[in-house]
């Protein structure tokens, strides 16, 4: 009987182990792919510059990310989590190798995640402000949509602010991963 | 073995069976003592950081709250008006500022609600599901908040600044207070949007087995 109980720890181990390395590598996957978002976000916002055919002496018919403080931070901030998501792509991997992870890594991850994912959400939801203002217009502070003018700057904007809030989601995944994980632990 | 017990000894004896596969071939009988820690003294820190967590939910009420009321009685009319140009301004001529209320308000909505999940933990502070479920729950109100206080403070710079390409003129030179009362609601969201960052913290603090 006694012996059977310790086999039937000794495979309980095993798959207890082999579920921590399963949810080590989905982070490691969901890392990846919220990488791919957010720096095409990046580079997808910071190569805007269209500049319409006409122009007079007066007024420069120009447009580029530069031109408005919000969509510089969201570059900015976009940039800054696609860096921190490619350092911690090493603590993932050393995850996987060792399968019974440390609590304190662990939760400077989760800390780390947590704060990376507000600044995200703050540029991408900065910018999504901006770029509705730009489609609608406000009437009563008598903002003029510029989108009718700057089609392809439009454009470029409002589809890099899609792979922010994907990278926003992932984040959202990777914290309740890393959670399970410390509550497994 | 018994931890519940008053003594604060244990011993165990584990026995060499027959069929044991284990590697020792040694004494039959191994004895080990150790101290339990008792069960109260374990639960300490834990119900701690839970207090903690209570109060500071409770801060958290108070800041979105405060948020989503300051944002929502704006109303300002100025005293000229043409017949063309309207000189009204309230939260809801703006989408961003009507965003901001609603996540706001759901903000405070969810942390009254989850004011008993987090008396619960401080009773039971070796509770696994509640305080996972509290973490997930806080990490997207943290999302929430910190885009509805984001895109607030996007419309109030532009307020405050305008923007000479897109030609877009900055009313704050003359709705003074709206913009004053709409920057308070700002700076109230992001301070509960740190609260929540700090929730999450705890959250994680506490899920930790030792």
């Amino acid at each position: 009987m006694k012996a059977g109980a310790v086999e039937l720890g000794h495979a309980s181990k095993v798959t207890q182990r082999g579920v921590n390395r399963g949810m080590s590598i989905l982070d490691l996957f969901l890392r990846i792919i919220a990488i791919i978002a957010t720096l095409g976000s990046a580079i997808a916002m910071g190569t805007t510059n269209e500049t319409l055919p006409f122009f007079t002496q007066f007024v420069r018919f120009r447009a580029k990310y530069s031109d408005l403080p919000t969509f510089t931070f969201f570059v900015v901030a976009n940039a800054i989590v696609s860096a921190y998501l490619v350092l911690s792509l090493g603590m993932s991997i050393f995850h996987i190798m060792r399968s019974r992870a440390q609590a304190r890594l662990l939760m400077y991850t989760i800390f780390w995640e947590v704060a990376m994912m507000a600044l995200l959400t703050a540029g991408a939801s900065a910018s999504a402000a901006i770029v509705y203002l730009a489609h609608k217009g406000n009437t009563k502070t008598n903002w003029f949509p510029i989108c009718q003018q700057y089609d392809s700057f439009c454009h470029r904007t409002s589809g890099s602010l899609v792979g922010s809030f994907i990278g926003i989601i992932f984040f959202i995944l990777l914290v309740l991963l890393s959670a399970l994980a410390l509550s497994r632990r | 073995m018994d931890s519940k017990s008053k003594s604060h000894e244990t011993a165990i004896n584990i026995s060499e069976t027959e069929s044991n596969k284990g590697k020792s071939t040694a004494a039959a009988t191994i004895v080990a003592t150790t101290k339990a820690i008792p069960h109260n003294q374990k639960g300490g820190w834990r119900r701690g950081v839970a207090i903690f967590d209570f109060i500071l939910r409770l801060c958290g009420l108070v800041a979105a709250l405060a948020a989503a009321t300051t944002m929502g009685t704006t109303d300002e009319t100025l005293p000229l008006f043409t017949q063309f140009f309207q000189f009204e301004a309230s939260y809801d001529d703006l989408p961003a500022f009507s965003y901001f209320v609603v996540a706001n308000a759901i903000a405070s909505g969810y942390l009254v609600l989850s004011l008993p999940f987090s008396i619960v933990c401080i009773v039971r502070p070796h509770l696994v599901g509640a305080r996972l479920v509290l973490l997930i729950l806080d990490t997207v109100m943290v999302a929430f908040t910190t885009a509805g206080a984001a895109a607030a403070a996007a419309i109030v710079y532009l307020a405050h600044n305008g923007n000479s390409t897109t030609q877009w003129q900055a009313i704050c030179q003359q709705f003074g207070d709206f913009c004053q009362q709409v920057s308070g609601a700002v700076v109230a969201s992001f301070i509960a949007a740190v609260i929540f960052i700090f929730l999450v913290i705890f959250s994680a603090l506490s899920l930790r087995r030792h």
